[in-house]
């Protein structure tokens, strides 16, 4: 049984959060957003044309996204570069930024977003969907909403918010089940399960990372507006 | 690349003048902060000016070089990352070898870590010293930015060998640590701790790395220096490397 977290939280409890934007003052937007001891930084170039060419779309935009974890991020050292994990990341994000920008407004141009991974304590793909989707709008990109995203899931037998690494390594299983929304109609951008879940305890996890995307939203939304005004 | 202001630039070096207004050997603002990264045996961000650089130390054990069996060995990487995607040369992963590379000479050269008192033991084991640079914005002189990067990573590096819980401390000889200085040629005028707009105009580059004695020289770019030029920076490297050195004080003593 699982019935006290490993850092004392409560179980529909967020990690501390610090978010920003324009840290990576050359480029069109920025963002860095850290939840407990996991941060990304995330930089957007674009639009610009379309290169290699045979990538454009002669009726939206094209979104690159390359994410990748900083050698140090983990305890033991990552080999620098792109691994099969890193490629599958870039392409959720790319998928839920695709929703996100109104690329149908930007036809025949590129969008290149760069997230990396300076401290991963889990939910790395959920900090670097948020960070990218701040870094968008920083960059003054055409948006249905910003993205929010969490990771929630199932350890032991309580369905948590926001899990450490040390609850997705809990030795009575743990369900991992990272989740994006465009929080203001609820629309779902990313979603990945792994783990052994009922169906019911799948749509509580489901609208407590709802839950949990509405605070997250807020912060994003604070930051953004802390850079304006 | 952009080339703005690419004359206006070139009219303001024949004066000696810039166009952030400083004189030929001042530096951008510094800051340096340590332990950012939780999973690192070391840690630091520098910002030089808009230009801002991370770098993280790990310590680990592996297998010594055959050549060099009592010694552990020193591991460095640059990644010109695409957060920075606006790198002077087009050929960025040039870049990134390049800046990787005059990194590791310096702090190699300098001798400031005792490679010897690495080795645990002889042929089979030794430590491993990664320390891993990752560029977030690029305004130039990344080369500077990486160094110190570098230097106070290592300064605040505590690690732990395995089996024990005491965190030890790298063998680093402070008399020892190397601080590069770079200068940027313009029109036949020198400048030090070029931005990017300067990089992108000028003629050539040249990295002097210097600790007690001169440890590692990288001239760039595809213009030339003289002689008496290439005297002028190292001496200036010398003038510099106290001022660089008086930034990290508080890290020395520690």
């Amino acid at each position: 049984m699982y019935e006290e977290r490993f850092d004392k939280r409560r179980f529909d409890e967020l990690r501390k959060i610090e978010a920003e934007t324009g840290v990576v003052p050359n480029a069109a937007g920025s963002a860095r957003f850290k939840i407990g001891n996991t941060e990304a930084i995330a930089a957007v170039y674009g639009p610009e044309e379309v290169k290699p060419r045979h990538l454009e779309h002669a009726d939206k935009a094209t979104i690159v996204c390359k994410y990748d974890m900083m050698p140090f991020s983990v305890p033991d050292r990552a080999k620098p570069g792109i691994d099969r994990r890193d490629m599958e990341i870039s392409e959720v994000i790319t998928s839920a930024l695709n929703r996100a920008i109104f690329v149908e407004d930007l036809p025949k141009s590129m969008i290149s977003v760069y997230v990396y991974v300076t401290q991963a304590d889990a939910g790395t793909r959920c900090a670097s969907l948020t960070a990218a989707s701040m870094a968008c709008a920083d960059a003054g990109l055409p948006m249905r909403d910003l993205v929010a995203a969490v990771a929630v899931g199932k350890v032991g037998d309580s369905i948590v918010l926001d899990l450490t690494k040390e609850e997705e390594d809990y030795e009575g299983g743990t369900t991992d089940i990272p989740i994006a929304f465009l929080q203001s109609k609820g629309e779902i951008v990313l979603l990945q399960l792994d783990g052994n879940i009922s169906r019911e305890d799948l749509k509580k996890a489901i609208e407590l990372g709802r839950k949990g995307a509405q605070e997250i939203y807020e912060i994003e939304k604070n930051a953004l507006k802390r850079r304006f005004l | 690349m952009a080339l703005e202001n690419y004359v206006y630039l070139k009219e303001l070096a024949k004066k000696g003048l810039r166009l952030d207004e400083r004189g030929y050997l001042d530096r951008r603002e510094v800051n340096i902060k340590t332990g950012i990264i939780n999973h690192a045996d070391g840690s630091a961000s520098i910002s030089l000016g808009n230009t801002r650089v991370i770098a993280g130390v790990k310590v680990l054990p592996g297998v010594p070089y055959p050549d060099k069996p009592d010694e552990g060995s020193l591991v460095v990487n640059f990644e010109a990352s695409d957060l920075a995607s606006n790198y002077p040369v087009a050929d960025k992963i040039l870049y990134s070898v390049e800046v990787g590379r005059v990194t590791d000479r310096a702090i190699r050269e300098s001798k400031m870590i005792d490679m010897k008192k690495l080795a645990i033991e002889p042929g089979v084991k030794s430590l491993f010293v990664y320390i891993d640079l990752y560029a977030i914005n690029n305004d130039g002189n990344l080369l500077d930015a990486a160094n110190l990067a570098a230097i106070a990573a290592l300064l605040t590096t505590k690690y732990k060998v395995e089996g024990s819980e005491t965190e030890l401390a790298l063998p680093i000889d402070r008399d020892k640590i190397p601080f590069s200085s770079t200068f940027v040629k313009i029109e036949n005028k020198i400048f030090f701790d070029p931005n990017q707009l300067e990089e992108n105009v000028s003629d050539a580059r040249l990295t002097v790395g210097v600790s007690n004695a001169v440890n590692s020289i990288q001239k760039g770019g595809d213009g030339f220096f003289t002689l008496e030029e290439v005297d002028f920076c190292v001496e200036k490297a010398f003038l510099m490397k106290e001022k660089t050195k008086a930034l990290v004080k508080d890290l020395l003593q520690s």
